[in-house]
Order: C-alpha cells, then structure tokens, then sequence
C-alpha cells in the first residue's frame, strides 16, 4: 500500500471554550451576570483552506513565522486536531516527535520510562525489551538510566525522549524542531540517528527555522502565513520566497 | 466498536502505568503492599469501637460490616475523584498521540481495583474466622462485585475526567457530592438504621446498597445476591456507560484543546 497524505480545504478552529469559562465558579458567576457585555473571545481559525497532496517518497519543509500555523498542520496530520470541515486522508502509520520531553512518569526509572514511552507508541513489551539495551545506549545516561525520572535534569529528559521516540520508525515521520537536543557531543550523535529515521520513512513533514537543515533535507517547501498556503514550490524557491517575504 | 479496539490495541500502554501507579504507591514505604491491608482495617477497628457502642451491636461482626463499605467505597470515590484529573494528568500522552481516552481512566479504575482487592485479602481473612459458617459457594458471587465495581468505576471516572477537563475545580465539589451520598446510604450504617427511622427508599432504590450487597450478602451473610441486587448494579452500569459514552462522542476530539 502506498502512503499518501491527501488534504482538501481543511479548515482547523480552535474552540474558545477552551480558554474561557474554565471552573465551575465562572460557569455559575456566568449564569448570573447575563445581559451584561463581556468582550467575546472568538474561535482561532489556525487554518484556513489547506489543500494538499503528498505522495511516497517526499520530503517537505514546513517554512512560515511563529504562529503561522506550522506546529497546527502537523498536529492536524497527525490527527490530533479535529478539523473543522474539509477532508483529510492519511494512509501509513504516522510517527511524529512534537513534543519530546513531555510524558514521563517521574516516579519511575529511566529504565521503566523507556518501556512506557514505547507502549505509549504502541510498541509490545517484547518488542521493546529487545530495543532497550540499544535505546539505553544511545541515551548514556550512565547509572543515571536507574533512577527516578524526577531526579533528571531538562536535558536528560530530553535525550532519554529522543533515544526512545528516534528507534521506532513509521511510514510517515512528522518532525517539529527536534535535531536541537542536548549538549554539542549528543547533538552530532542525535543528527545522525535523525537522518537515518528520515531515510527509513516514506514521507517526511519538517517543520523549522533552520533553513540549512531544510535545504538539506527537504526537496519541497510550503510556505506557511496567517493558516494559508501561500506557496508550494521546490525547496530552493520556496526558501529564497520565505527570505524575500517573511525574513528582515 | 473502533473504539474498543483501539482500547485494546492499547492494553500494554494502560496495563503496565497502572503497574507503574502501584509501584510508586508502594515503593520506598516499609510495609509497602501492606499499607492498603493495614490502613483500612486500622481505622475500621476505631470505626468500630465507637459504632458498636453507638447502635449496641456485636462488634466481631459489625466491624466486617464497616470494612466491607470502607474499602468499596473508598474504591468508587477515590476512582471518580482521582480518575476526574486522569485527563488532566495524561495531558503529555494525549497530546502526543491518538489512544481512545478512555484509557487513561481505564488506569485509574484498575489502579483501584488491584489496591480494593488487596484490602479485601482482610475482609476474607476477618470473615473466616469471625464467621466460618458463612462459608461457601456462595463466595463466587462476592468475586463478580470485582467486574461489577469496576465497570461502575470506569464509567465514572470517564464522565468526571470529560468534565473535570473543562471545569477544573470540578474534584472539589464531587468531594462534596461523593460525601453527601455517603450520609444517605447504608455504607457504613446498616440498613436497618434506615428502615427503623422509616426511609426504607434509601435502602431499596440506592443503587450503592445494591452495589454493596453483591459482596455482603455472600461474606457476611452467608447468602447468594438477590436477583434485584445484580439489577440494580448492571442497571448502574449501563445508565453510567451510556453517559459515558454520550459524552465521549460529542467531546472526545475537543479535549485536546481544554488541556
């Protein structure tokens, strides 16, 4: 079966409940201050009428200002976010490395975490008892491996994420800002363990403002501005666009 | 039907962090498994002290009467108030990938469940040498108060957790709840203290008797559940499962957004 990400007109809101009217209190103190005029926050529309088609095989940089809906698309591939109408079609399993060093169980050990994390990713135990000695490896965190998460610094938490969601590969590989992890030795390591993943994948969304690593990766560019579309072309263009636009 | 296959594609992922709830409830504490034995037998024994004296009963078998509500009960609050943050706490996985929700109160309730059968290990023990002759294979029904108890757990928590995601000061007005329905049912008070002051309603259509019946009747009495307790319980379930699952479909996709 081939992996194809097919998006037509997909428009994605995110619902102003969500930051409004959170406890019980404001619901109720709601009730008895109807009639009087509150300043109405309205819905986000993070995207607006994205229409995509990816194929076996590419490789696209995701390229657009903070907030122009970058990290909003991959989360809505990835199916995360309900769209709010259009359709979106999605063949192949998605692995996406958003955001690493959430989602540790901090009384367990790093030994322990490796095995949830990959139950998580909807690994078997056997599968990763098999993979953890190379996980723990990869992560060298020396005795550290042993102890409870809750006594790891940001920086090993991170590299213990990294090693674990980098050696479970997928047909469709969503990549937000992740190669910058962990001190410069780790950084080399984790480039190279990235690179092979975005070979073993058939489709690779990068999403990042380091146009180096774009150019490298990447052949085709979409330009991201205010939830639009604004430009699908090669990545040289798309690259020489978003500098000409967007940058200085 | 997606829906429990997802649950169950899943089963590794909620088994081992109930695993993991236990560990860490029980590591690095000197009697460790045992806390959940001693803690509520510890204060069913004050409990009892009192209550005996209270209500003129026997205490060697009232006291069974007091432990068997405390640890069911104390299995249901602590899943629907404890399970109403299991959104909330799970808010990393969730946002990071796309298991059923139920899950994550599907840990709560077993979580629960493992430690309300591990206090149970006192009951049975009280019971056996308190009361030998209620011995018998009767005891099988008091095994279905585990599914039962959970099921009614799960469907719970799933409600409170969907809730308790948008409003979140929810857990402390369910505290209130849970203790209101606490005073109004026979918990901890024997039913008869109901029926003698003439609310025979809070007995006979309080599904939480019934709930508790269905281990009662076997361990203390000596007597299989009635068909109206096994009713009233399976009832419970299916009016909590339905709003459960009500809920789920019209919300489940948003709750991404409230964390």
């Amino acid at each position: 079966m081939t992996n194809t990400i097919r998006l037509r007109d997909v428009n994605l809101h995110y619902a102003s409940v969500a930051f409004r009217e959170r406890s019980l209190k404001s619901l109720v103190a709601g009730w008895l201050s109807q009639g009087r005029t509150k300043r109405d926050l309205s819905d986000i529309h993070a995207l607006k009428d994205v229409s995509v088609r990816v194929d076996q095989g590419e490789r696209i940089g995701l390229l657009g200002h903070n907030g122009a809906g970058k990290s909003s698309f991959l989360k809505m591939v990835a199916g995360l976010y309900p769209i709010s109408s259009g359709s979106r079609e999605v063949r192949g399993t998605v692995r996406s490395m958003l955001d690493l060093s959430l989602g540790f169980e901090p009384d367990a050990t790093g030994r322990e975490n490796i095995l949830y994390r990959g139950l998580l990713l909807g690994l078997s135990p056997k599968a990763m008892r098999s993979m953890e000695a190379e996980i723990v490896e990869f992560a060298d965190l020396g005795e550290f491996i042993d102890y409870p998460l809750k006594t790891y610094s940001v920086g090993m938490q991170v590299r213990l994420a990294f090693a674990v969601s980098t050696s479970i590969s997928g047909d469709i590989l969503l990549l937000d800002e992740v190669v910058g992890a962990g001190d410069a030795r780790f950084m080399g390591k984790a480039r190279s363990r990235i690179m092979n993943l975005v070979e073993q994948s058939e489709i690779m969304i990068l999403a990042s403002h380091d146009l180096t690593t774009v150019r490298q990766l990447c052949q085709r560019g979409l330009v991201l501005a205010e939830g639009r579309i604004v430009l699908d072309a090669p990545i040289e263009q798309a690259i020489k666009f978003y500098e000409k636009n967007f940058s200085g | 039907m997606d829906y429990c296959k997802g649950i169950w594609a899943a089963r590794h992922f909620w088994w081992h962090l109930s695993i993991s709830d236990l560990r860490s409830r029980w590591r690095r504490s000197f009697f460790g498994l045992f806390w959940s034995i001693i803690q509520p037998l510890g204060l069913t024994l004050l409990l009892s002290l009192v209550f005996s004296r209270i209500f003129g009963m026997r205490i060697a078998e009232y006291a069974p009467y007091i432990l068997s509500g405390m640890i069911m009960w104390e299995y249901v609050v602590s899943s629907v108030i404890g399970g109403s943050l299991a959104f909330v706490q799970a808010d990393a996985y969730i946002k990071q990938t796309r298991h059923p929700l139920a899950i994550y109160t599907l840990r709560n309730a077993l979580t629960g469940l493992i430690v309300l059968a591990t206090g149970s290990v006192a009951l049975i023990g009280w019971v056996l040498i308190v009361m030998p002759q209620n011995f018998g294979w009767c005891w099988l029904a008091a095994l279905t108060a585990f599914p039962i108890l959970g099921l009614v757990a799960w469907a719970g928590a799933t409600i409170t957790a969907y809730i308790a995601a948008r409003l979140r000061d929810l857990p402390h007005a369910l505290g209130l709840i849970m203790q209101a329905m606490w005073f109004v049912s026979p918990i901890y008070f024997e039913p008869s203290t109901f029926r003698s002051g003439d609310l025979h309603a809070l007995v006979d259509f309080n599904p939480i008797f019934h709930l508790l019946q269905i281990a009662r009747s076997p361990l203390l009495h000596g007597q299989w559940p009635t068909v109206e307790n096994y009713g009233w319980s399976i009832g419970t379930i299916v009016s909590l499962g339905a709003i459960a699952i009500l809920v789920g479909r019209s919300s489940e996709k948003r709750v991404i957004f409230y964390l």
